[in-house]
């Protein structure tokens, strides 16, 4: 029984983390560098002021 | 200022998702910490003693009180992702906030290895002690662990934190229940704690060995401010879920200890080998306290993984951001809103340190990494005030007493590289080694590809004398 | 007006590059000194007297003159390793390896300049970095 749960959590963990790589390659692709990478530091929002400006 | 700098550059920039409100900021903070009263903190009954421990633990509260006073007050002014990081670039200047990036980073990145490993073992002593099954292998169920965790970080912060908040609570319980089912109004019955005491072993210099796991019973309370971009409300919420938390750890860490010293000989708790001393304890006095404690031992251990995923993350991304680190990690995922990129490049250096390295040392190497950024701490505390005085800009929190807690955390932070040095100071050597070479890295290679004036993000006022 | 230092921009290649030698650096550093059990803690053995033990050759002790008395064992203390699943034997494995903390006053003064030195450069470093990151912000 033990040999099953350990096939299927090597199985589980390889199929998770190929998700990830699969998908952010995919989102490399289908998005701009420079839109990704587009998040700046949001220091303004300290006291929540701003909330309603930002979306 | 910065909505100007966002608007003119990217019209449609891509930032985190700001979901969280103070409960979220309590089960960030204390589930990444609580699971150090499941293991770990056990290694200072090793170094000096379960009296040692003890004392360890009031003397490490008083340096986390400290730190909590002065992060609380920082932290309600700077609210940005990469936590201290974004502090340092603001008051000391970029090579001390690659530096405690870099220890962000680690001391997280350590600390999950050593959940998820734990995690795994607990699996195959459970299997042993409960399912009286043949020996288990231990590796593929921490790799799972490993993988579940990066999967949910990877799909959003807010479904992430939310779990965090049940499974914590859930492990807090279980200490309380643990506490109370020991009987401790009846000493002698269950606790033995007359019999099982013994004296200092190594009398007061094992006491002062022993701070250097007396960290672990709080290690990553500060890690509430990491979260702040995604923070609601950062300036009120923060301060209370990091007090909150402070005081949950103070509780925890005191029923912790009387539990385990009063039903485990101390030579048992202290070996470098020994995984899970309340789960021991649990096991001593009956069956269902087994179960229960392998079940919040498990819990904290996810939990606290799960927080640290997402601390180290966000420390990473926060550093390619600013082009520290290859731009390339800056990258936010544009449906979930997460740093995916510095998700997935931690995982497996995380799964490497939990597979082959010894739970002890993945430990101490996390204690090291958040003891330098705790002595960046005071040094951040005087700049800090002395650049932008009280009255010149908006806190939402001012610590009292200035400068006290910064001189007494600077003292308890010389005092614990000491006592990391007694027992462990080859490990200590080879930490130094590492920080050194990638400073050097930094300052005369790396930074040639940081934007200079960017980095000062917050709409301040000129620091003062410069 | 301090003119706008603009850095250049890092090819693909150079940013696998510089991951490359941080993920070296951590390893070659963090996991080898520990992997290869340079860096171990400082535990030594401490037999109590009349205490001896012969080690074959998978490592199984056979041990002489043991008891849990020497072993400083009182009779709850006994009980509760017993619970735990340990033998004598196997307990004292455990008891007999004390940390060692004989102070090496050379080994501390050199740590402590390593430590010490590391925050002067940081702290030097980083001001003068500071400096030009605030003339450019506000000049």
């Amino acid at each position: 029984m033990w040999e099953v749960f350990e096939v299927l959590a090597w199985a589980i963990s390889a199929l998770l983390v190929g998700w990830m790589v699969w998908d952010a390659m995919r989102v490399g692709q289908a998005h701009s560098e420079n839109e990704l990478l587009s998040s700046r530091e949001g220091v303004d929002d300290l006291f929540g002021d701003s909330n309603r400006k930002r979306s | 200022m910065t909505d100007q700098v966002v608007a003119q550059g990217q019209p449609k920039s891509i930032n985190l998702l700001k979901v969280l409100g103070p409960a979220h900021v309590w089960a960030l903070g204390v589930g990444i910490v609580l699971v150090g009263e499941f293991m770990g903190w056990n290694y200072a009954v090793g170094k000096g003693g379960a009296y040692g421990a003890l004392i360890a633990c009031w003397v490490i509260g008083l340096l986390y009180t400290c730190v909590a006073m002065i992060d609380s007050e920082i932290t309600s002014t700077v609210a940005a992702a990469g936590g201290q990081y974004a502090q340092a670039k603001h008051t000391v200047g970029p090579l001390m906030a690659f530096n405690v990036g870099l220890y962000l980073v680690l001391a997280y990145t350590m600390l999950e290895a050593a959940d998820i490993q734990v995690a795994g073992q607990l699996v195959q002593i459970g299997a042993l002690d409960m399912l009286a099954s043949a020996p288990v292998n231990w590796e593929p169920y921490t790799i799972l662990c490993l993988a579940i965790l990066a999967w949910l970080n990877y799909r959003g912060v807010f479904m992430t934190l939310t779990v965090n908040f049940v499974i914590t609570a859930a492990a807090f319980a279980s200490i309380v229940l643990l506490f109370f089912a020991v009987k401790p109004w009846s000493p002698g019955e269950i606790l033995q704690h007359q019999e099982l005491l013994t004296g200092l072993p190594y009398g007061w210099l094992g006491v002062i060995a022993a701070l250097h796991f007396g960290i672990w019973f709080y290690l990553g309370i500060e890690g509430t401010c990491q979260a702040a971009e995604e923070v609601r409300s950062p300036g009120r919420a923060l301060p209370l879920g990091t007090m909150s938390g402070m005081i949950t750890l103070l509780i925890a860490a005191a029923l912790t200890w009387y539990v385990a010293v009063g039903v485990l000989p101390w030579e048992y708790v202290g070996w470098d080998l020994e995984l899970a001393p309340l789960y021991d304890a649990a096991k001593v006095v009956s069956l269902p306290l087994q179960i229960l404690l392998f079940v919040g031992t498990i819990f904290s251990a996810i939990a606290s993984a799960n927080g640290c995923i997402n601390d180290a993350s966000r420390a990473w991304f926060s550093m390619g951001r600013d082009r520290y680190l290859p731009a390339w990690f800056g990258a936010v995922h544009p449906r979930y809103r997460t740093p995916f990129r510095a998700i997935i490049f931690l995982i497996p250096i995380a799964a490497i340190f939990a597979l082959q390295i010894p739970l002890a040392q993945i430990i101490t190497f996390s204690i090291l990494s958040g003891l330098l950024g705790y002595t960046f701490m005071p040094i951040n505390m005087y700049k800090f005030r002395k650049k932008w005085p009280l009255g010149s800009i908006r806190r939402g929190y001012v610590h009292p007493f200035h400068p006290l807690p910064a001189v007494v955390l600077l003292t308890l932070c010389i005092t614990t590289y000491f006592a990391v040095y007694l027992g462990y100071g080859r490990q200590l050597l080879a930490m130094m080694a590492f920080y050194i070479v990638v400073s050097l890295w930094f300052a005369f290679h790396r930074y040639k590809y940081v934007r200079r004036g960017d980095q000062f993000t917050m709409a301040w006022p000129r620091p003062r004398g410069y | 007006m301090v003119a706008k230092y603009v850095p250049p921009v890092q090819s693909r290649a150079g940013q696998i590059f510089d991951t490359i030698v941080l993920l070296a650096l951590v390893f070659i550093a963090l996991f080898l000194p520990l992997w290869l059990s340079i860096a171990v803690p400082s535990r030594v053995e401490k037999l109590p007297e009349g205490v001896s033990y012969v080690a074959a050759e998978d490592g199984t002790r056979t041990w002489t003159g043991l008891s849990w008395e020497v072993l400083g064992q009182n009779p709850t203390m006994q009980a509760q390793w017993e619970k735990l699943g340990h033998s004598m034997d196997s307990a004292a494995e455990i008891i007999t390896q004390p940390f060692d903390y004989t102070i090496d006053y050379l080994g501390i003064a050199l740590t402590g300049v390593v430590i010490l030195g590391y925050f002067i450069f940081m702290l030097a470093m980083s001001e003068r970095e500071y400096k030009q990151v605030i003339a450019e912000k506000f000049d």
